[in-house]
């Protein structure tokens, strides 16, 4: 029972990692309407940009912050050399300049930082388990929770409340209407690769603190996608509840389907639930069903 | 795009005529002389070097007609192929390797042929399983299953359990003089690279007159709109799997070759990367057949020609060596984008424009 509860807490805690990156995702999704493929890249150059200013000396909040100002110049870079010529083409192009995007970040990577493992040295958290009731927590999985969701609920508090975050929720809903009311599409297209990238950069961070800064973050990157699906393409709160669900679904298959099936089954086990699950709810939980016709 | 405007004074009198792949004298003269290069001049000529370059571009067109009879010719988008080519290569390998074979078979070296058609059955259904999916869902969710099918396929069966037979853990070795067709042993790059265009020609000719068959037309009507494909009494379920059996036939076919072609066979051979690389073979090459073979000359002999050139900068910059593969993987994402913003139909759209002008030069108007 208890290893139960323990599987089952630190899996949610993983998720609101996932969950933050998931929101970057649902985020291009909505607004501009790019399925993205390059999610993975993002979280690895967020988890190196971190990794690169904490070793440097500055401290770990102070280097999330960095990391997130960077975040805002790459992807309105990203958007504007690369995505915003490709407005209106077909979709099998959109996705795969995505993922030349993400080969072009994936090979920068490993040209400048190399492919070793790198840990955050000194550690930030300490190695002592937060206690709550009979529950021993990891430090590092707390705190990149509490940090996950504090910046999500940011996210979300941007768009509800500011006139920028207004204008990106007008954009999703009815981009003709919203260009009508001067709503400028092109800077909504540029601010959703921002807010991508930076969600996409400190979710990196968090899951490099915990598992060590390698080109596999890019692979736990890519746990988006399952995660998005679960949810619909197109709902944030689905993004939180995808997100969470993997982390618990791929913990719980670490933790138990790991004797029957050696090897990795916690790695590709989202991926085959997700395969399964697409064919019974392809519009996943709160996705917008489509319906096609002539 | 296999039309191209006929020069003054050819007409076609009937149906056959309008159909045929080699339309004019010079037209056929020009294929003939191809395929003699093909199959005369470069063996005479090219070094050992070249040969290997010439396998790999083969071994590539051969993976990536797969992938535009999925993507090209049903619109089914697919970023998972290289789990096909390595069902293909694996089944191979076991059949080679593992199966007591009749005396008669070793002798006659008829073990690998039979190998390389299970091959294409075994990935060819592989991929049908991969494919049930399209049943319910399409476009990103089928990519996102094709994705689950590379993950499933390489990462997990292929590493943790097809490779532990045997033994070895990782990798199995095929030592010169495992591959035998007939009395010839495939040791040398040049029986390979005869084995390779054998292969490469005869799937062409299959592929090709598949498409303007009943099947093929199927297949262009659900690519272009598979609702209105529905209401013209195409099965589309049926025709979409089928399509996913003949991409992973290929895909068998091409994993064999690979098979001859290298000395030892391990997951890393097949890793997502590849999928990748071979939709992007298609992006630059563009529609057609033609297209995967522009593309993958394109793509193979670029890579080299980087090659050379930091093999030359090495004095200079003896890190860039180390790096070169991440130097290819940013090429090759850049390379993408690029052709995909300023040349979005590919290199034989461009091709195409060519023979055009001079077909109509010099009154191109």
């Amino acid at each position: 029972m208890e290893l139960f509860l323990m599987t089952l807490i630190s899996g949610i805690m993983v998720g609101g990692i996932y969950a933050l990156v998931a929101l970057g995702w649902v985020l291009i999704y909505k607004c501009s309407g790019v399925l993205n493929l390059a999610m993975g890249e993002l979280t690895l150059i967020g988890a190196y940009v971190s990794l690169t200013f904490y070793s440097m000396g500055i401290p770990f909040i102070l280097s999330i912050v960095l990391t997130l100002l960077i975040g805002i110049v790459l992807g309105i870079l990203v958007e504007r050399i690369f995505l915003d010529k490709l407005i209106g083409e077909p979709i099998l192009a959109v996705i795969m300049v995505t993922v030349g995007i993400s080969f072009f970040f994936k090979g920068l990577v490993e040209f400048i930082w190399g492919t070793d493992i790198r840990i955050f040295d000194p550690p930030i958290f300490s190695l002592k388990p937060v206690s709550i009731g009979f529950l021993h927590i990891s430090t590092v999985y707390f705190w990149s929770f509490v940090l996950a969701i504090v910046l999500f609920l940011v996210f979300v508090a941007f768009f509800k409340y500011t006139r920028w975050g207004l204008s990106m929720q007008a954009t999703a809903d009815d981009e003709t209407a919203a260009l009508s009311l001067g709503v400028s599409a092109r800077f909504v297209y540029a601010a959703s690769w921002a807010i991508a990238f930076m969600s996409a950069g400190v979710g990196g961070a968090l899951l490099g603190n915990i598992n060590g800064v390698t080109i596999s973050v890019g692979y736990l990157g890519l746990l988006v996608l399952p995660a998005v699906v679960l949810g619909g393409l197109n709902s944030i709160p689905g993004a939180v509840v995808g997100g969470i669900t993997i982390g618990i679904l791929q913990n719980f298959a670490g933790t138990y389907l790991d004797q029957y099936f050696p090897g990795g089954v916690k790695e590709i086990f989202p991926f085959a639930f997700m395969a399964v699950f697409m064919l019974f709810v392809p519009y996943g939980l709160w996705g917008w069903i489509k319906i096609e016709r002539m | 795009m296999t039309k191209v405007w006929l020069p003054c004074g050819h007409y076609h009198e009937n149906y056959a005529k309008d159909q045929g792949w080699w339309q004019t004298p010079v037209i056929k003269g020009k294929m003939i002389s191809l395929l003699l290069i093909v199959f005369v001049v470069f063996p005479l000529t090219l070094s050992g070097y070249w040969l290997s370059v010439a396998n790999m571009i083969g071994y590539t067109a051969l993976g990536a007609l797969g992938v535009q009879l999925l993507i090209g010719y049903a619109g089914l988008i697919t970023l998972g192929h290289a789990a096909f080519i390595a069902v293909g290569a694996y089944t191979s390998t076991l059949l080679v390797l593992y199966v007591p074979w009749p005396e008669f078979i070793s002798t006659w070296g008829l073990a690998y042929p039979i190998s390389i058609l299970v091959a294409a059955i075994v990935a060819g259904l592989w991929s049908v399983l991969f494919g049930l999916p399209c049943v319910r869902v399409k476009g990103f969710y089928l990519i996102l299953t094709t994705m689950a099918a590379q993950f499933i396929t390489v990462d997990f069966i292929l590493t943790q359990y097809i490779s532990q037979i045997g033994g070895r853990g990782q990798a199995f070795s095929l030592p010169p003089g495992t591959i035998k067709i007939g009395p010839w042993f495939i040791d040398s790059d040049l029986k390979a690279y005869f084995l390779m265009i054998f292969l490469l020609v005869l799937t062409i000719i299959i592929m090709a007159n598949l498409l303007r068959t009943r099947v093929g037309r199927a297949w262009i009507a659900i690519r272009d709109n598979d609702i209105a494909a529905e209401t013209l009494g195409i099965n589309i379920v049926w025709y979409k799997l089928l399509n996913f059996f003949m991409a992973g036939f290929i895909a068998g076919i091409a994993g064999a070759f690979w098979v001859s072609n290298s000395a030892a066979l391990s997951p890393e051979h097949f890793p997502w990367f590849w999928s990748l690389w071979l939709v992007g073979v298609i992006l630059i090459g563009g529609g057609g057949i033609d297209g995967v073979i522009f593309g993958s000359i394109f793509m193979v002999v670029v890579m080299e020609f980087i090659q050379m050139g930091v093999i030359s900068l090495a004095d200079v910059f003896p890190d860039l060596m180390m790096k070169f593969l991440y130097v290819k993987e940013s090429a090759f994402g850049l390379a993408i984008c690029a052709f995909l913003i300023y040349e979005p139909r590919g290199l034989s759209y461009r091709w195409w424009q060519i023979k055009n002008y001079f077909n109509l030069w010099p009154f191109s108007y």
